[in-house]
């Protein structure tokens, strides 16, 4: 199979100045020698084939960014190596970037005062886009999403969600082998975060673009990703699909109960009765997070029903977002 | 990929720019205000020159029209810098804020991309104001005026034109390296305003600064005197274009090394 993007064993480190106050404190900064080594990224090795999306997940400060700066040239690994399209990245900055698109939440790369529309044409020269591959691309934009009371818009005056939208589009515009989506989701309102996630997949599928995609929102994830990989503090904790993802920790499931009388007297003499398991109450149910690997839900609930007149019930999959939260939270054995 | 030409370039270039002043067009009181602001700020400079020479008829043995000439002439070799290079002030919180990032993922070229977004206006006001005085005072000084003259001339400012925007290039780009470096921006700025007056006038150490150092003193007055005073040029006149090349290519390489060596802080 080949491989789009293919990184061994790399390493980033900052060397990160002491800074001083004041005027006088930055000229001596010029010359100072006063560091620390960060270490943002930790021997990380992964292979991504043409046409994958990638979840690229971790807390705040895990590295990713940084990855991301790598894999488009921006940054050079302090040890390893990366193969971008067969060439070295940093080595070959503008020839990567023809291949390339990136966003970066929050923060547009159209041109603020033009219209969408102008920016586009703008890219079109610096890309070299032929007149033909350029309209089909504005077509299928226009299938996909209603761009048309976009298109006239400068950009200052459109909505973080509008501008997001668009610059996702700008990044696919040259129709690259890959793009780059760094937290596109972040402040983004519900309807528009699935607007985004359709519109990424739909491109995904018509161009077979690999996307390698950073978030915090697992909705994205579990729109989108079938592989995700995990790092913290810049070590890779997981790469695999989102399936084995789950099973995991054992495979989880939540029984969710509604008995009658007090929920949280009757939640303290489960906890009692079922040491094994987290259980915890709210205004209307009793979830008990039952681990399959020690005892089957169903046995739990038979046992239940001996002691408690159960109304109700319903059973939830652990999801992605509670799988990830103890990933963060425990590591990875 | 070949390496895109200076065709490529110019068309990118000039497709920007009508965008540009398009979209300036259309915010139109904007534009109105921006106009008068413009004219305004020409007329307080060249009034605040005829005070200065109401009291001091003659300086240094210049008098007043070639003093008129000097002033023109800077005028007129500043307006590039203005209009073609005025994001250089927004570079320090770009790379700040981390948003110049976004220079660096285009297959361009980024010191053009980056200067290519920002067009200022307003330097054409400035330019035809200072092409004005610089035609009248010429005519009045009863110049020689030929074709040879008149290239000399265009040589010259394009000259300074050049070292004023290799000062500013040099200047930006010390944020790469240092946090607080507005000052050093500020402070050439500051002193491109001494370059409408003869070198003369200055104390000898002065003297040896605007030369040597923060070479404004080509900004005006050594390529002005290859038309002002055609007996008397000095030879430092003479190698002001090849300085000011120099110097633009360093200037052109330090901003670049900075760029390059920008990581994306607070991405
Ligand atoms: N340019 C830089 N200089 C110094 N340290 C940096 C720089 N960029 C990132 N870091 C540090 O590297 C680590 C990883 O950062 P980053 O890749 O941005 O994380 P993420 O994107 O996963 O939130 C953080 O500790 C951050 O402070
Ligand atoms: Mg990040």
């Amino acid at each position: 199979m080949s491989n789009i993007i293919e990184i061994k064993n790399i390493t980033k480190e900052f060397k990160v100045l002491n800074r001083r106050e004041g005027l006088k404190g930055s000229l001596k900064d010029l010359f100072s020698r006063d560091y620390k080594i960060v270490r943002a990224v930790d021997n990380i090795s992964m292979n991504i084939e043409q046409g994958e999306i990638v979840g690229y997940l971790g807390p705040n400060g895990a590295g990713k960014s940084t990855t991301i700066k790598m894999m488009t040239g921006i940054l050079e690994p302090t040890s390893g190596e990366i193969l971008v399209n067969d060439y070295v990245p940093y080595k070959n900055r503008t020839r990567n970037a023809q291949n390339i698109g990136v966003v970066f939440g929050q923060r547009t790369q159209l041109w603020w005062a033009l219209p969408l529309v102008e920016s586009f044409k703008i890219l079109k020269d610096i890309y070299g886009v032929s007149d033909k591959d350029y309209n089909d691309m504005i077509e299928l934009y226009q299938s996909l999403v209603d761009i048309e009371p976009l298109l006239h818009k400068p950009v200052r005056q459109m909505s973080l969600g509008q501008r997001t939208l668009s610059d996702i589009l700008a990044a696919f515009l040259h129709n690259p082998k890959i793009v780059f989506l760094d937290e596109p989701t972040i402040g983004l309102d519900v309807s528009m975060k699935s607007k985004i996630r359709t519109l990424i997949h739909a491109l995904n599928k018509e161009k077979n673009t690999t996307v390698i995609l950073t978030t915090h929102d697992m909705g994205d994830v579990d729109a989108l990703c079938r592989r995700i990989v995990i790092i913290d503090k810049g070590k890779m904790l997981y790469d695999n699909d989102i399936e084995h993802l789950k099973g995991f920790f054992g495979y989880y499931r939540t029984l969710k109960i509604r008995v009658g009388g007090d929920l949280k007297q009757t939640a303290e003499k489960i906890r009692a009765q079922l040491p094994e398991f987290s259980v915890s109450a709210d205004d209307e149910w009793i979830s008990i997070l039952v681990d399959e690997a020690k005892s089957k839900v169903m046995d739990v609930l038979s046992q239940l029903q001996k002691s408690y007149k159960i109304r109700d019930m319903q059973l939830e999959e652990i999801s992605t977002e509670e799988v990830i939260k103890k990933i963060y939270e425990e590591g990875v054995k | 990929m070949k390496r895109k030409s200076l065709g490529f370039y110019f068309r990118i270039y000039r497709k920007i720019l009508a965008q540009d002043l398009k979209s300036k067009m259309s915010y139109r009181a904007d534009f109105i205000i921006s106009t008068i602001g413009m004219i305004f700020t020409n007329i307080a400079g060249f009034v605040s020159f005829w005070i200065l020479f109401q009291n001091f008829p003659s300086i240094n043995g210049w008098g007043y029209y070639e003093m008129l000439f000097l002033y023109g002439f800077s005028l007129v070799s500043l307006t590039p810098v203005q209009c073609f290079f005025d994001n250089n002030w927004a570079l320090r919180n770009q790379v700040y804020s981390g948003d110049f990032i976004k220079y660096c993922f285009r297959p361009i070229n980024m010191f053009f991309y980056f200067q290519s977004e920002v067009f200022d206006i307003k330097g054409l006001g400035q330019f035809a104001f200072g092409l004005g005085t610089l035609i009248y005072s010429w005519n009045k000084l009863g110049l020689e005026f030929s074709p040879l003259m008149l290239l000399k001339m265009i040589v010259f400012l394009i000259t300074a034109s050049l070292i004023m925007i290799a000062l500013q290039n040099a200047a930006a780009a010390t944020c790469f390296w240092i946090q607080n470096s507005f000052f050093v921006l500020d402070l050439v700025t500051k002193f491109k305003d001494y370059a409408r007056y003869p070198i003369t006038i200055f104390s000898p150490v002065f003297r040896f600064i605007f030369t040597f150092v923060i070479p404004i003193a080509f900004i005006a007055y050594y390529p002005s005197l290859v038309v002002l005073r055609p007996d008397e040029v000095p030879i430092l006149s003479w190698i002001s274009p090849i300085v000011a090349l120099v110097f633009f290519f360093l200037s052109y390489k330090l901003w670049m090394r900075g760029a390059m060596k920008y990581n994306g802080t607070g991405a």
